[in-house]
């Protein structure tokens, strides 16, 4: 009994990091009807963002000033190419951006140096962490989707493929292929009742998440953008013909879902250590958001849930009985079972039919 | 306020939809552009707010004028907010899924601020109807109502000139007429309106000047009365010409004729 309790609360723990996920591409999916395959590359990019900036880890000079040329190119191109705002604005500020990411690459941040508290060092680290992955996540919509805005969803799909592999390749070259030793050192907020022991980092993974999905549940529902964002995501024309910017709402789309997913792969990085292969735990968020239906945000919380517990129960009852990696297998079995009974995901929307 | 040269557009890169289109719209009036299906009407609009690029559509010659100064290539946002053009879609644009409220205030989000709420209640004043149901969601509501609805945000976005796309489509006769007159209260208040209609007799009766399209290009204007009077226009839009039987046959000679216009 104390065996099974310990063993769905690890895996609600987990399935909250999961549901992120899965709120990260259904948000994508419900704005732009495309399913991000590159989930993964944004995952392992989030980390290593927030990794550059909590451990000072810095790369050589012939690599970070390629960074610092490619985001001065872009900046540049990109405000260029918007009609409202000229090379005068554009080429200051992409120098300025392209310096500052060239000297935190090259240099580090010193935050270890400055702060010895890691908790505070944490707090600061974390949100500029994220607010980086959103920007990189702002920054491929421009590049990669935008230009589709009105075509296919499928190309849009497809294109995503595409920049998984792109984005894997950079990582590679940037980062290498090793393993980066990870560790948060948060405070420890272990819990031990019993014989029941819920370890620290879990718990943390699983609060973090938790409050991270509920800030963008509260975007979504309680403010004007967020209401923005909803009617974009019913219909982009309709959204444009009433004044709703729907360009800049799917960059916005795409920056929330790409700082989300930081998150999550922060929280994946704790658990062991961070490298490229990790990008495969992205991929998770495929049974998560078929289980919970693709367009539904409650059903990405269910369907995380329900990976991470099937996910523990496998892990705990199955592979001792020698069927080792069962637990990897475990939620795409439970994805055939719900799709069987339930082809639209358990909590696929409801369509309105006119009568 | 609105002029219109020498319009070229096509879809695609090829398929080509307007031939040559100029017109002229006069602040303060009630224009109607009346034509069949297919003629071109709804894509004039697109192109007029902006929204033909969403489409993969091209001006390709020619230019849209608002009081002078050129707004070809501008986003649909940029015209909305600069010039007050605002462009009512065809079949009720309503966001489905958001209740009637959410609907208003995600109209409104181009001109966000206090006064919001009170042209709410501007709305349902104007819209009774819409009042009880604040909370429903819209997908819900009648045909009329959504009608209703689509033009209250409209209303929201603080038009200087509407572009209607086929209010009347699907409604019955008598909340057309409703709608019909709230339109030309719309117009009183001091709102140009530009509206697209099959309803080719109602639309003519609260209009001041109109255009019929013929695939693509303009083949007659003039004043709403003289329109209305028109030979050709009565028999094959408002159903009421002399002659018997219409065939097919009269109808391509009927085309044929007017390209001598
Ligand atoms: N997105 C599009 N891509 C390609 N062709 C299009 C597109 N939209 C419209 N067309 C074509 O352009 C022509 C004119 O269409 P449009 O919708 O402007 O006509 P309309 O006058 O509004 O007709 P209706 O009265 O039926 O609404 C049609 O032949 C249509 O097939
Ligand atoms: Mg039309």
């Amino acid at each position: 009994m104390i065996d099974l309790l310990q063993t769905l609360g690890s895996g609600v723990l987990v399935g909250l990091v999961y549901a992120l996920l899965g709120l990260c591409i259904v948000i994508i999916f419900k704005s732009s009807e495309t399913f991000n395959f590159a989930i993964g590359e944004f995952l392992i990019i989030g980390s290593f963002l927030f990794y550059t900036l909590f451990f000072n880890e810095t790369i050589p000079w012939y690599k970070a000033l390629q960074l610092g040329a490619v985001i001065f190119l872009f900046f540049s191109f990109i405000l260029f190419y918007d009609k409202n705002l000229r090379l005068r604005i554009a080429l200051p500020l992409g120098m300025v951006t392209g310096f500052l990411i060239f000297c935190v690459f090259f240099f580090g941040l010193k935050l270890s140096s400055l702060i010895t508290s890691s908790f505070l060092r944490f707090a600061i680290a974390f949100p500029l962490g994220l607010l980086a992955a959103g920007l990189f996540g702002a920054m491929v919509e421009r590049v990669t989707i935008k230009p589709l805005l009105g075509r296919s969803p499928i190309a849009m799909t497809i294109v995503t493929l595409g920049l998984g592999f792109f984005l894997r390749a950079c990582v590679q070259l940037i980062w290498g292929s090793h393993a980066y030793p990870f560790f948060l050192d948060l405070p420890d907020i272990t819990v031990e009742v019993g014989d029941l022991l819920f370890l620290s980092d879990p718990i943390w993974a699983g609060i973090i998440s938790l409050i991270i999905f509920g800030l963008v549940i509260a975007f979504l529902f309680r403010t004007r953008w967020g209401l923005a964002i909803r009617a974009t995501s019913e219909d982009q024309a309709k959204a444009m013909a009433f004044g709703i910017n729907a360009r800049f709402i799917l960059l916005l789309v795409w920056g929330i879902s790409a700082l989300c997913i930081a998150v999550a792969g922060i929280m994946i990085s704790n658990f062991g250590a961070l490298q490229v292969s990790m990008g495969f735990v992205g991929l998770r968020a495929i049974p998560v958001v078929l289980i919970g239906g693709m367009d539904s945000i409650g059903g990405a919380m269910a369907g995380g849930i329900l990976v991470g517990i099937c996910e523990a129960l496998a892990g705990a009852y199955v592979e001792p009985l020698g069927l080792v990696g069962f637990k990897a297998v475990a939620p795409y079995l439970l994805l055939l079972i719900v799709l069987f009974i339930r082809p639209y995901g358990l909590f696929g929307t409801v369509r309105i039919e006119r009568v | 306020m609105l002029t219109v040269e020498n319009l070229r557009v096509v879809y695609h890169d090829v398929i080509s939809v307007l031939n040559d289109v100029s017109l002229d719209v006069k602040a303060g009036e009630i224009l109607i552009i009346i034509g069949a299906n297919g003629a071109g009407k709804t894509t004039l609009l697109r192109t007029v707010s902006g929204m033909i690029d969403f489409y993969d559509g091209d001006i390709i010659e020619g230019d849209i004028k608002m009081e002078g100064v050129s707004i070809r290539g501008l986003d649909a946002t940029d015209i909305m907010k600069r010039y007050g053009v605002t462009y009512v879609m065809e079949d009720r644009p309503i966001f489905w899924y958001l209740t009637i409220e959410e609907n208003l205030k995600a109209a409104s989000f181009s001109r966000w601020n206090k006064q919001i709420k009170t042209d709410m209640e501007k709305i349902y004043d104007y819209f009774p109807v819409l009042r009880p149901q604040q909370n429903k969601k819209a997908g819900y509501a009648s045909g009329g109502e959504q009608q209703m609805l689509a033009i209250g945000m409209a209303l929201m976005t603080r038009p200087k000139m509407l572009l209607l796309d086929e209010p009347s489509l699907g409604l019955a006769p008598l909340v057309t007429e409703e709608l019909f007159d709230i339109i030309r209260q719309l117009n009183r208040s001091g709102i140009t309106i530009v509206l697209v209609e099959q309803n080719a007799h109602a639309a003519l009766n609260i209009g001041i000047r109109g255009y019929v399209f013929e695939t693509g290009r303009i083949v007659l204007d003039g004043t709403a009365q003289e329109i209305l009077e028109n030979e050709d226009v009565k028999e094959f839009y408002l159903g009421s010409g002399e002659r018997e039987s219409k065939s097919y046959k009269d109808a391509k000679r009927y085309k044929r004729r007017k390209r001598w216009l």
